[in-house]
């Protein structure tokens, strides 16, 4: 289980002053969660999502994890983008200790790049790198999926790829998605939650939580 | 094949540590030499140009050396360390602003990203060093007076810049305009590091500058080290254990206390 427990996060302001995003986020993510988490650009999915996954501290409040999560699947966050998708895939395999040939493989098997899994990740389109993203946090056995806008990029057969992956793991892993994109979350979420003036809402049922949302 | 994911080994603590430090040790030599094989011979070519030219220089103005000690070859073995001294400093201090989308690994911290810079150029330098001691056993009949010192030398010069190079890093945190003094800074060291010329031959108001300095004792014993009692040395091994210490300490606690400032939304 994941618990997030009245979690703050304020920004100091170039021009002096603060910015508070987060103003006291509960939730909770147990095994085999699929959650949704909708907002609109601006209202602090980032900031929750490098929360989530610890690389920054929230200003108050604190975070429960008893399960392992993935760095946040996004952007390109994690990778070395001067080398290839298979140097990534290795690196990936050394830092989190999955076996190297075997991950390897894995990823090149799953992100469909063909030769680019062999060239630098800097020549790479936005939906190639998601797609190699995808693969490099598939290929380690994570309790928990973070995912940041990666799996908006795909195609339809790609996109079933993953769901069916998710499926595959529901047993053991959970995943939370981010997007301000509601169709994203009803394609791959059983519940969903709003984030909207820094804090976050539950609803047991997609399509009540997308039209909440689209009401806004 | 879907199915069939890769599992992670469980490990905990020392194990675990050292598969981060290894895992960003390799990316660390590829990010900086390419894909290619060749790439590899770059970190040890860069000091070797460098060490083989200074020493030429000082070979050809022919400044004479006492008790025989050949000038090519002790030229090489001060810019050598000196070399490897500052870019320990100088790549650590760079160390977060080249990494910060790898701090989204939950396993790698701040300090991890310095160490395995460290690893690199120590190792990067061991090979240079080896060359141009066995050059000496080959072509000069000199054989090193005390090799572990030398090497004990060389560790201690890596720890201390090792030291340095991370509270300069997270100097850089809290102020940014650090990062541009960094490289003048390094090179204004050399006359202080005396690594180029030996305490002893200097003035009495100098000795007493120099020994005041770490770097100035590391480079007198790696010359203790090497040319036995051809030369006359002034060290103390104790003095730069403590500096070790005081600045590791000093660099790790700044990390600690400016990580929270490091933000990944920029």
């Amino acid at each position: 289980m994941i618990e997030m427990i009245d979690i703050w996060k304020t920004f100091e302001s170039h021009k002096g002053g603060h910015h508070t995003i987060l103003r006291g986020v509960h939730g909770r993510i147990r095994k085999g969660d699929h959650v949704g988490i909708l907002g609109r650009n601006g209202s602090g999915k980032s900031t929750l999502m490098r929360i989530l996954s610890g690389v920054e501290n929230p200003t108050r409040g604190r975070i429960r994890r008893e399960m392992s999560i993935s760095w946040p699947i996004g952007g390109a966050y994690g990778l070395l983008s001067q080398v290839s998708g298979a140097a990534n895939a290795r690196f990936i395999s050394r830092l989190y200790g999955t076996p190297l040939q075997q991950t390897q493989d894995f990823v090149e098997e799953f992100s469909e790049l063909g030769r680019f899994f062999y060239e630098p990740i800097n020549t790479y389109s936005s939906g190639m790198v998601s797609r190699l993203l995808m693969g490099l946090s598939f290929a380690v056995d994570f309790d928990c999926y973070l995912v940041d806008e990666a799996l908006s990029t795909g195609d339809v057969r790609f996109a079933a790829k993953c769901r069916h992956m998710l499926e595959v793991r529901r047993e053991n892993a959970a995943m939370i998605l981010v997007s301000h994109n509601a169709s994203h979350v009803r394609q791959y979420c059983d519940t969903a939650a709003i984030l909207r003036n820094g804090a976050l809402e539950f609803y047991e049922d997609v399509d009540e939580a997308i039209s909440a949302y689209q009401g806004l | 094949m879907i199915g069939n994911v890769p599992r992670r080994q469980r490990d905990g603590g020392l194990a675990a540590q050292l598969r981060v430090l290894h895992a960003l040790v390799l990316r660390e030599m590829l990010t900086r030499f390419g894909q290619s094989r060749v790439g590899y011979l770059w970190l040890v070519g860069e000091p070797v140009m460098l060490a083989v030219g200074v020493s030429t220089i000082h070979w050809i103005t022919g400044h004479g050396l006492p008790n025989g000690v050949p000038v090519f070859m002790f030229y090489g073995l001060s810019y050598a360390p000196f070399f490897m001294f500052r870019s320990i400093v100088s790549r650590n201090a760079g160390a977060i602003n080249g990494n910060r989308s790898l701090l989204y690994h939950r396993s790698i911290h701040l300090h991890d990203l310095m160490a395995s810079r460290t690893v690199v150029e120590f190792t990067a330098i061991l090979p240079v060093v080896s060359g141009f001691v066995l050059g000496g056993m080959l072509f000069a009949g000199v054989f090193p007076a005390n090799p572990g010192l030398f090497l004990l030398a060389m560790v201690l010069s890596a720890l201390l810049g090792h030291g340095v190079g991370t509270l300069v890093a997270a100097l850089i945190v809290i102020f940014e305009p650090l990062e541009r003094v960094v490289h003048p800074l390094t090179y204004l060291m050399m006359p202080l590091s005396a690594a180029f010329g030996m305490v002893d031959s200097m003035p009495p108001e100098a000795q007493k500058v120099l020994l005041s300095i770490p770097l100035a004792h590391v480079n007198e014993a790696m010359r203790a080290a090497m040319w036995g009692d051809k030369i006359v040395s002034h060290y103390d091994l104790g003095f730069i254990a403590v500096w070790v210490l005081i600045l590791n300490f000093l660099g790790i606690a700044a990390l600690r206390a400016v990580r929270h400032r490091i933000s990944m939304a920029a």
